[in-house]
C-alpha cells in the first residue's frame, strides 16, 4: 500500500486562514465579519465623538476648525447609523437566526456574503471621502439640501457624492440582507417551531427586515434625486427653479424614522432573550412582546414628520404626527413593563449580559420619556434642534441600543468563539460605561434647555454652559475608557488565551443556539430536537432531569 | 458587585435629583425664563409633561431598583428557577390602558395650550417684520421699510408677527425666551410671533445647520419703549445700516477690521469701494481658490450697498500702498 505525504483531502487555497474568511458563505462567519467590521467602525465613530467633545469642552476652543467640526459631526452620525448599528444587527441576525430556528444556514448563503461585502465596500467608500476634493461631507447625516447641493457656498466638493454613493451601496446591502432574513425565517424553521415558539430575537429580525424593505427605497430615491441635482443639473431640491426643500425632508424622514426602529427593535429582541435567562424565568407575556414589536413597526411608518415640526407644516399635520408618535409609546411601554415583570420574583444572576440589559432598561426608559416632550409639538418647537434632542436620541441610541449590543456581545461571545470573556473586566467596563454615558449625555438635556443649538462647533457662554459641557467631555473620556477595556478583554481572552473554554450552554439558556457546540460546527446541528415550546432547551433539561430520577 | 448594583443605581439617582434641585431656578431643568406669552404657555405644557413623565420615571426606575435588590440571587445557583409565570392578561391590559390615558391627558393639555402658543392674541394689532435667514446673519425688514442686521428692535408689549424666509440654505429662527423655533426655508414662507413682556435683550441662535459659520449665526431681540422703537426704525436703523452690514455680515469671515480670517484680507481691496464690483460679488458670491463666498447681499437694495461703501470708506478701507483711488 502506498502512503501519501499529502493530506487525503487536499487543502485548497480556499481553506487558508485568511482566504477562508474571504470566500466564506457560512452565516456564522459572515455574522462575525459583520460584527467585527461594525466594531471597527464603532471605534472610528467613537474617536470622532471624542474629537467633538474635546472641541466643545470650553467656549471658543480651537481644537478643531469649524469646517472639520462639521465633517466630523456628519461622519460620526452617518457612520454610527449606517456602518455600526444597522450592520451589527445584521451580524447578530446572521449568526443567530439560523441557529435559533434550527436551520443549517441562511436561505441564500452567497447573497448573504454579497450583503456583507457590499457593506464593507460602502463603509470604505464613505471613509474615503476624507481624501476627496473638499474633504468629507459636512452637511450633517441628514444632508438636507440646499446645504448638500453643489453650489459653491454649499457642498461643492466630492465628499457629498461619496456620501451618496455609500448610501446607495449600503441600502442595497441592507435590502439584500433583509430579503434573506425574511425567506430564512419564513421557510427554514425547524420542526415544531411555530411562529409563537420562535425566539423573540427572531421576531425582531423579521420586523427589522420588513422595515428595511419598506424604508430603504425612500432614502435611495432621495439621494438619487440629490445626486441628479448635483451632477446632472436637475432642480428637485433647488427652490429658485421650482424644487422643494420640504420634499427632501419628507423623503429622508420617511426612511429616517423607521430607521430608528430598524436599529432599536433587534436591540429589544436581544433584551427579550437575555433578561429571562438571567432572571431564571420565562419572558413575561411572550405574545405581548412579540406583537408589540409588530405594532411599533407599523406605527413607525406613520410618525416621520415629527422630525419636521419646526418646518411650518401647520397644526393639522403637526397634530396628526404628535398623536401617532404618542401612540408608538404604548407598545414601547408594554415592552418595558413586560421586561420589568420578567425580573419580578426571579433569581437574578448579575453576569455582564444582565448588567448591560438592566442598564439598557434604566437608560432606555429615560430616553423614551424625553421623547414624549418632543412628540408634543409646541414643546418640540422649543426643544427641537437643540442639545436636548442630541441627549434624547443618545439615551435611546447609546443607552438603549449600544448597551443592548454589549449585553448581546457578552452573552453570545462564548457561543461565537468558544471562550468566555473575562467577567471582572466586563463588569468594570459596564460600570465605567454606565457612569461615563450618563455624565456625557445627561448634561446635554440642560444645555439644550439653556438654549444651546445642536451642530454648533463652539459657543461663547461661560457659567453653566461651560460646566455642563466639561462634565459631558469628561463623561465621553470615561465612555471611551470603558470601550478600551472591552477591546483589552478580547485581547486577553483570545490573544493571551486566558478565556475559559465553555461547553454548549454556559448560561443555562433557553433557545436552540445553545444546543450545539461552542463554536458551532459548519453545519450547525447534527440533529435538532422537535420544538414544543418557545424554550426548547429548558424543555430538554427538564426531560433529562426527569429521566435521571 | 451584586450588592453594589442597587446602591450604586440609587446613589446615581439621588445625585441626579440633588444636582437637579441645586441647579433649579433654571439651571437647565426647564426652558429659559419665558418673556413672551407663547413661551410661557410652552413652559406650562412642559411642566405638565414633566409631571406625568416624572411619575412614570420614578415608578419604572424605582421598581427596577427594588426588583434588582429584592430578587438578587443571594448565592442561589443558576439552576434555581424563579416561578414560571408566563404572563398575566389583566395586568398587561392595565399597563397598556394607563399609558393610553396618560398620553390622552398630555395630548389634551397640549391641544388646550396650543392656541395660546400658536396664534397671537386676536385683538392685538401686530407689527409685521420679515425675518430673512442668510449665511450667516439675520436681516429684519420693518413695516416702514427700515432694515436691521442680526438685532431685531421691537417695542415692549406689542405683538410682533414674523414672516420667516430664506434664500440660500435652511436656517431656523430661535430666541428661546420668546418662544419656539421656526425654520427659514428657501422657497417657503413661514410665520411665528412673540410679544416681549419686559424690556431687555433676548439672545438666540440659528438652530439649523447652515454651513461653516452656523455657530456664529446669533440673533437677538431688543425690546424697548415705543418711543425708542419709533426712533430706531425712523432714523437710527438707516443711519447705522452700513456698519451693521459690515459687522454682522462681512466681519464674520473677513474680520472686524477686514484684516482677514476665514475669508481673505479685504481691508485694502479696492473692490470694497467700487459700486458695480461690490454689488456683483454681494449678489452672486464668489468662488475663489480659498473657498466660496456666499451671495450674502442678494436681497440688498442700492441704499444698503451705498451705506456699506460709505461705512467701509470711513472705517475699514485702507487704500493700497500703490495708491488706489476710492
Amino acid at each position: 500500500m502506498t502512503t501519501r505525504s499529502e493530506a487525503v483531502y487536499p487543502v485548497g487555497w480556499k481553506n487558508g486562514r485568511v482566504a477562508s474568511w474571504l470566500v466564506t458563505v457560512d452565516h456564522k462567519r459572515i455574522g462575525i465579519l459583520y460584527i467585527g467590521t461594525s466594531i471597527f467602525f464603532f471605534a472610528l465613530a467613537g474617536l470622532l465623538a471624542i474629537l467633538m467633545r474635546a472641541q466643545l469642552t470650553t467656549p471658543g476652543e480651537h481644537f478643531l476648525t469649524k469646517n472639520s467640526y462639521n465633517e466630523v459631526m456628519t461622519m460620526h452620525g452617518t457612520t454610527m447609523v449606517f456602518l455600526v448599528v444597522v450592520p451589527i444587527m445584521a451580524g447578530f441576525g446572521n449568526f443567530l437566526v439560523p441557529l435559533m430556528i434550527g436551520a443549517r444556514d441562511m436561505a441564500f448563503p452567497r447573497l448573504n456574503a454579497l450583503s456583507y461585502w457590499l457593506f464593507l465596500l460602502g463603509g470604505i467608500v464613505l471613509w474615503l471621502s476624507w481624501f476627496s476634493s473638499g474633504g468629507a461631507p459636512h452637511a450633517g447625516w441628514w444632508s438636507y439640501p440646499t446645504l448638500s447641493e453643489a453650489m459653491p457656498w454649499a457642498s461643492p466638493g466630492h465628499g457629498q457624492d461619496y456620501w451618496i454613493l455609500a448610501i446607495h451601496i449600503l441600502t442595497l446591502s441592507s435590502v439584500l440582507g433583509a430579503i434573506n432574513f425574511i425567506v430564512t425565517i419564513h421557510n427554514m424553521r425547524t420542526a415544531g417551531m411555530t411562529w409563537m415558539r420562535m425566539p423573540l430575537f427572531v421576531w425582531a429580525m423579521e420586523t427589522y427586515s420588513i422595515l428595511l424593505i419598506l424604508a430603504m427605497p425612500a432614502i435611495s430615491a432621495a439621494v438619487t434625486l440629490l445626486l441628479l441635482d448635483r451632477q446632472a443639473g436637475t432642480h428637485f431640491f433647488i427652490p429658485g427653479h421650482g424644487g422643494s426643500l420640504l420634499l427632501y425632508q419628507h423623503m429622508f424622514w420617511f426612511f429616517g424614522h423607521p430607521e430608528v426602529y430598524i436599529m432599536v427593535l433587534p436591540a429589544f429582541g436581544m433584551i427579550s432573550e437575555i433578561l429571562p435567562v438571567f432572571s431564571r424565568k420565562p419572558i413575561f407575556g411572550y405574545k405581548a412582546v412579540a406583537f408589540s414589536t409588530l405594532a411599533i413597526a407599523f406605527f413607525s411608518m406613520l410618525v416621520w414628520a415629527h422630525h419636521m415640526f419646526t418646518t411650518g407644516m401647520g397644526v393639522g399635520l403637526d397634530g396628526f404626527f404628535m398623536i401617532s408618535s404618542m401612540v408608538i409609546a404604548v407598545p414601547t411601554g408594554i415592552k418595558i413593563f413586560n421586561w420589568l415583570a420578567t425580573t419580578w420574583r426571579g433569581n437574578l444572576q448579575f453576569d455582564s449580559p444582565m448588567l448591560f440589559s438592566l442598564g439598557f432598561l434604566a437608560m432606555f426608559t429615560f430616553g423614551g420619556l424625553t421623547g414624549i416632550f418632543l412628540a408634543a409639538f409646541p414643546v418640540d418647537w422649543q426643544l427641537n434642534d437643540s442639545y436636548f434632542i442630541v441627549a434624547h436620541f443618545h439615551y435611546v441610541a447609546f443607552g438603549g441600543i449600544v448597551f443592548a449590543l454589549f449585553a448581546g456581545l457578552y452573552y453570545w461571545w462564548p457561543k461565537m468563539f468558544g471562550r468566555m470573556l473575562d467577567e471582572r473586566l466586563a463588569k468594570l467596563s459596564f460600570w465605567i460605561m454606565f457612569v461615563g454615558f450618563n455624565m456625557t449625555f445627561l448634561p446635554m438635556h440642560m444645555l439644550g434647555l439653556l438654549g444651546m443649538a445642536r451642530r454648533v462647533y463652539t459657543y461663547h457662554h461661560g457659567g453653566l454652559w461651560t460646566v455642563y459641557n466639561s462634565i459631558s467631555t469628561a463623561g465621553g473620556v470615561l465612555t471611551a475608557i470603558s470601550v478600551a477595556i472591552f477591546v483589552a478583554n478580547i485581547w486577553i481572552t483570545h490573544g493571551l488565551r486566558k478565556g475559559a473554554r465553555v461547553g454548549n450552554d454556559p448560561w443555562l439558556a433557553d433557545t436552540l443556539e445553545w444546543y450545539t457546540t461552542s463554536p458551532p460546527p459548519a453545519h450547525n446541528f447534527d440533529s435538532v430536537p422537535y420544538v414544543t415550546s418557545a424554550r426548547p432547551l429548558r424543555d430538554l433539561r427538564r426531560r433529562l432531569a426527569e429521566d435521571a430520577t | 458587585m451584586r450588592r453594589k448594583l442597587p446602591i450604586f443605581v440609587l446613589a446615581v439617582l439621588v445625585a441626579l435629583a440633588t444636582a437637579g434641585i441645586a441647579a433649579a431656578t433654571n439651571g437647565g431643568l426647564t426652558p429659559v425664563q419665558p418673556e413672551s406669552p407663547n413661551a410661557s404657555h410652552t413652559l406650562t405644557a412642559y411642566w405638565v409633561i414633566v409631571g406625568f413623565t416624572a411619575v412614570i420615571f420614578f415608578l419604572v426606575e424605582g421598581l427596577l431598583v427594588a426588583f434588582i435588590w429584592k430578587y438578587r440571587s443571594r448565592g442561589r445557583g443558576r439552576d434555581v428557577e424563579g416561578p414560571q409565570v408566563h404572563g398575566h392578561s389583566r395586568l398587561e391590559v392595565i399597563w397598556t390602558v394607563i399609558p393610553v390615558l396618560i398620553l390622552c391627558a398630555i395630548g389634551t393639555v397640549v391641544f388646550l395650550e396650543l392656541p395660546k402658543i400658536d396664534a397671537a392674541p386676536a385683538s392685538a394689532n401686530p407689527i409685521q417684520v420679515t425675518v430673512e435667514g442668510h449665511q450667516f446673519y439675520w436681516q429684519f425688514d420693518y413695516p416702514n421699510g427700515a432694515r436691521s442686521i442680526n438685532t431685531l428692535y421691537v417695542p415692549v408689549g406689542q405683538v410682533v408677527d414674523l414672516k420667516v424666509i430664506a434664500t440660500d440654505v435652511i436656517h431656523s429662527w430661535w430666541i428661546p425666551a420668546l418662544g419656539g423655533k421656526i425654520q427659514a426655508i428657501p422657497g417657503q414662507v413661514n410665520h411665528t410671533w412673540f410679544m416681549a413682556e419686559k424690556a431687555g435683550t433676548y439672545e438666540g441662535q440659528c438652530a439649523e445647520l447652515c454651513g461653516v459659520y452656523h455657530a456664529s449665526m446669533l440673533g437677538s431681540v431688543v425690546a424697548e419703549s415705543q418711543s425708542a422703537y419709533d426712533g430706531y426704525v425712523g432714523k437710527y436703523a438707516a443711519a447705522t445700516i452700513g456698519e451693521q452690514e459690515f459687522v454682522g455680515v462681512c466681519a464674520t469671515c473677513h474680520g472686524n477690521l477686514g484684516q482677514g480670517g476665514y475669508g481673505p484680507n479685504i481691508a485694502s481691496n479696492s473692490l470694497l469701494v467700487q459700486v458695480a464690483g461690490l454689488r456683483r460679488i454681494l449678489q452672486y458670491g464668489e468662488s475663489g481658490p480659498l473657498g466660496a463666498m456666499p451671495p450674502v447681499g442678494d436681497t440688498w437694495n442700492s441704499a444698503q450697498i451705498d451705506a456699506l461703501i460709505a461705512y467701509v470708506k470711513k472705517s475699514i478701507y485702507k487704500s493700497a500702498p500703490t495708491g488706489g483711488t476710492p
